[in-house]
């Protein structure tokens, strides 16, 4: 797995690609908890270059949006595939989440501060 | 049916090895992404659970047996998977579905993976048998409408 990072708007946009699973989620982890850790607030999580998303990769997302849950809309995910927004589905995970189409929409929202 | 029997260490390389089989049985039968995922995402639960809890602290000579299975010609195309560990005995199929509707502050972080299992297989069985536990994962490969 390959993780891309860019800043921009504000924003820290990460960007993981291939199979985001028990193997590969650990270095997702690392990457955000970094981020969060050096103060960022505002993170967009592209997962359009993702196959697949297993519950490893479901724990960290859910790390992050409880460390980044004041405010809110500090985490939005975008980029979704069919698969992984069927696991997100399937394991009640759409409600707790911002989710948005694509990247530009991402960092409009969190421009927004909606 | 075409079938692919490998033993994979009990490690991260074996979890990866047991994943790109999977993924290279489903291309030689020219099968995407799009039908297979669920698979993959059920082997990754299972091998997880046996690399990080049944075999755990066993090292390198702990080893896991797989059986990949491949159907192509019924439709839809029908893949089954079996895992077999000398781990403790252990029914991952007799655990409680995760509550997926808790709110956020509620969520433990953990515990989805054989609730996702059970919610993307067609069927599931799981046996003792020899001193070995045996799980065997069946779906129907169709996509998913998200």
């Amino acid at each position: 797995m390959e993780i891309s990072e860019e800043r921009g708007d504000g924003a820290m946009v990460m960007a993981p690609s291939g199979r985001l699973d028990s193997v590969t989620s650990n270095e997702l982890e690392k990457h955000v908890v970094a981020r969060i850790d050096a103060g960022d607030r505002r993170l967009v999580l592209d997962m359009a270059g993702v196959e697949y998303i297993s519950s490893a990769g479901l724990r960290v997302l859910l790390m992050a949006a409880k460390r980044l849950k004041d405010p809110p809309a500090a985490l939005v995910l975008c980029g979704l595939g069919p698969s992984v927004r069927t696991v997100l589905e399937l394991a009640g995970f759409l409600p707790l989440f911002v989710i948005v189409p694509a990247r530009k929409d991402a960092l409009a929202r969190l421009r927004g501060g909606a | 049916m075409d079938t692919r029997r490998l033993s994979v260490p009990a490690t991260d390389d074996g979890i990866r090895a047991a994943l790109d089989a999977l993924e290279g049985l489903a291309a030689a039968h020219g099968l995407s992404k799009a039908v297979t995922w669920p698979v993959e995402v059920t082997l990754d639960e299972v091998l997880a659970n046996v690399v990080r809890h049944g075999l755990a602290g066993r090292g390198d000579a702990a080893r896991v047996e797989i059986e990949l299975s491949l159907d192509p010609g019924v439709e839809p195309p029908l893949c089954e998977v079996l895992v077999v560990d000398d781990g403790p005995a252990f029914d991952p199929l007799a655990q409680s579905d995760a509550d997926t509707t808790l709110p956020l502050e509620d969520r433990p972080i953990g515990g989805l993976g054989i609730t996702l299992v059970r919610r993307l297989m067609d069927g599931a069985e799981y046996e003792r048998r020899e001193g070995r536990n045996h799980l065997k994962l069946r779906r129907r490969l169709v996509a998913i409408e998200a």
